[in-house]
Formats: C-alpha cells, sequence, structure tokens
C-alpha cells in the first residue's frame, strides 16, 4: 500500500481544512513526518503499491518521491513559523492546500497508468492555485490566473498526447495496458508517427508545467507571487514532477528507437530554455523573480542532460536532486529576506550581512550553490553534463550551456551583491528567527553532504532510471 | 444509428459557429451546456461502442450531469455575480471569428483527409468536428478579452480532446476509473477558474484580462 503517499496527505488535508489553525499546524507538521516515513518505507521495499494497474514504484518515480518528501518536511517546518509571523488570511485553507499539493505531487511520483499521470498533474495545478491567489492582491489574482489558463490549456494538450499514443498502440494491434511499464516493454512496436505526434504534444503540454521556455510565461508570476513556502514547493517539487512526465515518455521514444529525435527535442527545449533565463536574469529587478528564472534556467539543464545522453543522463539526475535541495533553500531564504524588508525589489534591499546575518549566510551559500559552486552538488552534476556532451560530440550546444550559465552567473551575482553589501534605508520589519533559518540551511548542508556521500541505495535506483534510455556512469 | 451520429456532430459543429458568434455570454454559455451533452452522448451512437456496458452508461450520466448542468450551472452563477451580459470590444470581432471558424472546419477536412487514420466505423466527420472544436476553443480564449469567455474557451477545447479521445480510442482501453478521474478534474478547474473569476472580478472591478498585465519582465 504504497498508496498511502498521497492518501495521508489527503485525509489530513482534509482534517487541517476543519479543525483550528493552531492544530492544523500541527497536523501540517505531523503529516510531513509520516509522509517521509512512508517514502522511506517504499524505498526499503518494505511496501509497494497495491493497484498495480494504475501505480508502480519506477525509480524515477521513487527519486521524484523522495525529494518532495525531503524538501516538504523543511518547508512545512518553516512554514509554520511563517504562519505565526505574518499575517496570513485563511490559514486553514493554505495548510489544507499544502498537504492536497504534496498528496497530487506524491500521486504523479507513483502513476504508471497514462491518463492517472495526466490526471494527477493537473491536479497539482488545481490545488496549487490556491495558494498562490493568497494574498488576493492584485498582482497574485493575475498571476494565479496566468498560472491556471496557461498550465490547464497546456496540460490539456498532454491528454491530447496521451490519446495520440493510444492510437499507436491501436494501429500496431498491440494489446496491452495503458501503462508505462507495460508499454515500455512493447515500444518497438508502436507506430511511430502517431508515437512521435504524442510525444510532440506531451513535451508541450507537461513541457508547460515543468517551465521549459517558451511556455514558461506563468511561471515567473506564480513563483513570485506566491507565499515563500509554496514557492520553494513550486519550484523545488512541482517542476520535477512534470519533468517526470516528459521522461517518461521520453523513455518510450527511446524504446521505440526514435530516441534520437526526442532527445533533439530536449536538447533545443532546454537551450532555449536556459538563454531565456539568462536574458531575463540580466536585468531583473524582483529577486524572487530572479529565482524563478533560475528555476527555468535549471529545468532547461536537466532537460538538455537527458538529451544529452550517456553520462549526461546521470548528470542530469543528481542535477534535479540538488536544483530541488539548493533552490527550495534559496526561496525559504528570499522569504526571510521578504519579511525582514517587506518588498521584492532588489533596489531596495541592501546590507543584508550586518541586517540579516544568518539570511545573509543561506542566500549566500545558496547563490554559490545554485552558480555551480564547490562544495555544493550542482557542481558535479553540471560538470558531468559538461563532459557527456563533450563525449558525444555536441560542441556548438555544449558552447550555448556554457554561456547561459556564465550569463546567468553574471546577472544573479550582481543581484546578490547588491543586496548583501549595497547601503539601504530601509527598515528592518521582522527580524530572523531561528526556525525560519535552520531549513534553508538544512536543505543546503543536505545537498553538500549528497556530494561527498551518495548513498548506495540512492545511486543505484539513479542508474535503474537512467539505464533505461542508455544513461550510465561508466561509457 | 449512423445518421443519428451524424446529425448529433452536426449539431456540435453548429454549436461551435454559434459560440463564435454570439455575443451574449448567457446565450453562449447555454450553446456550452448543449455542446457538453450532445458530446456526452456520441459515443452511444458509434459502431466500436455499440455493446454498451453498465459502466459506459453510467460514466455516460455522470458526463452530462457535469458537462450539461454542474458546469453550465456554474457559469451561469458566474456570469450573474459579475453582472455582465455581453463581450464587448473583442480582440477579433464576431463577423471575423464567424469566417476563422468556417476556415478551422475546412482545415480540419483537410488535415482529416491527410492523417489516413483508418478511423473505427469510418468515422470522418467525427474527426473533422473534433478538430474544429478543439482548434475553435483555442482561438476563442485568444480573441476574447472577458476571464469568462476564456474559461469557455477552455471547455470547448476539453470537448474537442474528448471527441478526439473517442474517435480514436478503442473501447478496450477505457477505463471508467480513469476517465472518471478526468472528468473530476475538468469540474475542479472550472470551480478554481470560478473563484479567481469572481475574486478578479470584486478587485477589478471588471473580468476583462486587460487588466492583468502587470506582471511582466
Amino acid at each position: 500500500m504504497l498508496e498511502l503517499v498521497f492518501i495521508v496527505p489527503i485525509l489530513t488535508g482534509i482534517i487541517a481544512a476543519f479543525i483550528p489553525v493552531q492544530l492544523g499546524r500541527g497536523v501540517l507538521l505531523v503529516s510531513a513526518v509520516l509522509h517521509l516515513q512512508i517514502t522511506l518505507m517504499g524505498w526499503l521495499g518494505k511496501i509497494s503499491p497495491a493497484a498495480t494497474g494504475y501505480f508502480n514504484s519506477a525509480p524515477e518515480g521513487m527519486l521524484v518521491l523522495l525529494v518532495t518528501s525531503f524538501i516538504f518536511l523543511f518547508i512545512s517546518i518553516y512554514a509554520v513559523s511563517y504562519m505565526k509571523e505574518t499575517q496570513m488570511n485563511n490559514e486553514s485553507v493554505f495548510i489544507g492546500c499544502m498537504l492536497f499539493f504534496l498528496a497530487s505531487m506524491s500521486m504523479v511520483a507513483l502513476a504508471d497508468h497514462l491518463i492517472v499521470l495526466w490526471i494527477a498533474i493537473e491536479a497539482t495545478t488545481l490545488v496549487s492555485a490556491p495558494l498562490i491567489f493568497l494574498n488576493r492582491s492584485k498582482a497574485a489574482l493575475e498571476a494565479t490566473w496566468k498560472y491556471v489558463l496557461i498550465c490547464s490549456v497546456g496540460i490539456a494538450l498532454a491528454l491530447l498526447g496521451t490519446f495520440f499514443i493510444t492510437l499507436s498502440m491501436d494501429l500496431a494491434g498491440v494489446d496491452v495496458p495503458l501503462t508505462f511499464s507495460s508499454l515500455s516493454a512493447v515500444a518497438a512496436q508502436l507506430n511511430p508517427i502517431w508515437l512521435k505526434a504524442g510525444f510532440i504534444f506531451i513535451i508541450i503540454g507537461y513541457g508547460t508545467k515543468m517551465g521549459l521556455a517558451p511556455m514558461h510565461t506563468w511561471l515567473p508570476d506564480a513563483h513570485s507571487q506566491a507565499p515563500s513556502p509554496a514557492s520553494a514547493l513550486l519550484s523545488g517539487a512541482l517542476l520535477n514532477c512534470a519533468f517526470l512526465g516528459v521522461y517518461k515518455v521520453h523513455t518510450l521514444m527511446y524504446g521505440a528507437g526514435m530516441g534520437d529525435y526526442s532527445s533533439q527535442v530536449l536538447i533545443a527545449f532546454g537551450l532555449i530554455s536556459m538563454v531565456v533565463a539568462g536574458v531575463f536574469i540580466l536585468n531583473q529587478s524582483d529577486y524572487k523573480r530572479m529565482l524563478a528564472y533560475s528555476s527555468i534556467e535549471n529545468m532547461g539543464i536537466i532537460a538538455f542532460g537527458i538529451g544529452i545522453g550517456g553520462l549526461a543522463t546521470y548528470g542530469a539526475m543528481l542535477h534535479l536532486v540538488h536544483h530541488s535541495l539548493i533552490k527550495s533553500s534559496l526561496f525559504l531564504s528570499a522569504g526571510n529576506i521578504l519579511m525582514g524588508y517587506g518588498t521584492k525589489q532588489v533596489k531596495r534591499v541592501g546590507n543584508m550581512a550586518q541586517l540579516f546575518p544568518k539570511s545573509f549566510g543561506s542566500l549566500f551559500a545558496g547563490f554559490a550553490g545554485i552558480s555551480g559552486f564547490p562544495p555544493f552538488g550542482i557542481f558535479i552534476s553540471e560538470l558531468l553534463i559538461i563532459i557527456g556532451a563533450f563525449q558525444s560530440g555536441q560542441y556548438l550546444s555544449v558552447t550555448i550551456f556554457i554561456f547561459s550559465l556564465v550569463l546567468i552567473f553574471a546577472g544573479a551575482a550582481r543581484i546578490v551583491m547588491r543586496m548583501s553589501f549595497a547601503d539601504t534605508d530601509q527598515e528592518v520589519l521582522v527580524e530572523e528567527k531561528m526556525l525560519r533559518v535552520l531549513p534553508s540551511y538544512a536543505l543546503l548542508l543536505t545537498s553538500l553532504a549528497l556530494c561527498v556521500w551518495l548513498p548506495d541505495q540512492l545511486y543505484q535506483t539513479i542508474l535503474n532510471a537512467i539505464s533505461v534510455i542508455g544513461g550510465a556512469v561508466h561509457g | 444509428m449512423i445518421q443519428l451520429a451524424d446529425a448529433f456532430l452536426a449539431v456540435i459543429l453548429l454549436s461551435v459557429l454559434l459560440s463564435l458568434a454570439s455575443n451574449r455570454l448567457k446565450a453562449l454559455v447555454k450553446i456550452m451546456a448543449l455542446q457538453g451533452i450532445m458530446v456526452s452522448l456520441i459515443p452511444l451512437f458509434l459502431a466500436q461502442h455499440q455493446t454498451l456496458e453498465g459502466g459506459a452508461l453510467l460514466l455516460m450520466q455522470v458526463m452530462i450531469l457535469i458537462k450539461g448542468l454542474l458546469i453550465p450551472g456554474m457559469l451561469f452563477m458566474a456570469v450573474k455575480r459579475v453582472s455582465i451580459r455581453r463581450e464587448i470590444e473583442p480582440i477579433i470581432g464576431y463577423h471575423a471569428s464567424l469566417f476563422t471558424g468556417l476556415m478551422l472546419i475546412l482545415a480540419s477536412a483537410f488535415i482529416t483527409d491527410r492523417l489516413q487514420v483508418a478511423m473505427p466505423g469510418n468515422q470522418v466527420l467525427l474527426m473533422i468536428t473534433a478538430i474544429t472544436t478543439l482548434s475553435a476553443g483555442l482561438f476563442l480564449m485568444m480573441s476574447r478579452r472577458k476571464a469568462i469567455t476564456q474559461v469557455i474557451g477552455y471547455l470547448m477545447m476539453e470537448n474537442g480532446i474528448y471527441l478526439i479521445g473517442t474517435a480514436l480510442a478503442k473501447q478496450t482501453h477505457t477505463m471508467y476509473v480513469v476517465e472518471f478521474g478526468v472528468l473530476l478534474d475538468l469540474l475542479v478547474a472550472v470551480m478554481v477558474m470560478g473563484i479567481i473569476l469572481n475574486n478578479i472580478n470584486s478587485a477589478f472591478d471588471d473580468v476583462d484580462t486587460g487588466f492583468l498585465e502587470e506582471l511582466k519582465d
């Protein structure tokens, strides 16, 4: 009954909506701990999915599930303190939706049936929409409207793509359940033209949700307008879930012998996303938007790495883990800064190093991490992707890749330096609290620790996940 | 039976054209209700779905309830609450929209012809209707300013996708739990959009998406 991993948050979410807020915060924490425990039990092989026609524990799904569950725990600790200190209206809605959001993302991670995956991804949009417009400001409303509409339309196209894949089954006379696990066994027999059409629609659909340019337009708005714990979750967990949809269809394409085609598409989308992110980061005036564009960049890096294949796929999977850890930490730090200064404008924030030394530490370390400096994990993953790209002889692509990384570093460095050291006349509104600082440090430390010591089970799971598309560490 | 299916499909096509040309929001919602019911009924008349099981019938009823009653009902309430009657100044005018609709039908016929998919029961008109509905929905979303009309465009697009699904898929793939999940998602989506719509209305005193241009780089 690994399905408990989404049943439990649904139930606790319903409970949280009806009980007093103080109790609700406790429910949030308890659910987070419980969720991590169930996930770990799944990892240890103690429990496996019961409804095998709909769900299974594929390695890539388990990886995403573990990352989601892990960062959710720290985000919920942060959120408890955050809720106490901000005047949040509808706190019980917030707690309930956070839990439903966790549930829908867990469902994505476990989904094996193509349409169940679609249902779960659409559900993530719907339950996270209330999180974004919690503030009820005009800007938040606009962000939510764009988010719901653009993502719903995108995901509807993915449904069309799913129907095309069923058609490719019918035309080839293949009669198996509509699940990824059974389809990948017969992928070579599927009708290639309709599989290809399905892939295109699905990458546009789930790519919208993943934030790949040029379908990314909702992402900076939604991520900057949501309350910081929700932004951290959107960026650190939701994007991975959408990526999972793209990745699973890519494995089908690879199995059908059209891996070259889908790889090229992934590389193209990846590079476009990175360049777009770089251009928009350069003159960014809002630090939460900067982080959002950085998420677009990192999703681009992951798509690029998967497209390159070989060693780079390992790098991409590693990148997924480390990006989630570091980016959610950064959004939590950004939340502290927003609470402290009361503004998202870079030019009104300054002198963080003295006013908010702890948040400054986590933001600066996170910035170093996300830019690919050692000792954080993104250094290793980006290096592996670059080496993999050189190995496969994609010199032009890798040149654009490195150029975009430099561009983004330049843009982000200017913003972070300005926030950390420049003068400001802004007053300190809220002092930083230990409970709000520790989660971001903990997430950063995890990334650091995973660099030095990657548990064997994690390593094996990543290898299992990428072996389907010919990815390996050696050779 | 086949002729009956064609008649239903013709009604769907007409409803698409009508929705492109109508400027009264209440009429638009009524058209959507009709279209929803027609779309839900289509599987009844398809050759490959002749042997209807209990599950399929139940699902069809739920679908008529959701697409024909619940969703239009919610939209109707939304139209009433925001007290707007018509779409003023669409981005693309009504005559041009209608013309585009006709062009879309032509294009869909062309695409269907080129696709050369051996349709079960040779349902060419079904595919044409499906592609037209899908693309007209997208067009409606892009060519109108009011948020409500955009929701209607989304619904129309979803109808088109469902039609493509029924046109293409054999019944052996149909799993009622899964189809029900898709419907539920659609229902909740419209509910969420309705709530946001209401909030937009109270924040801006209008549901014109022209106001939603604050956030950009």
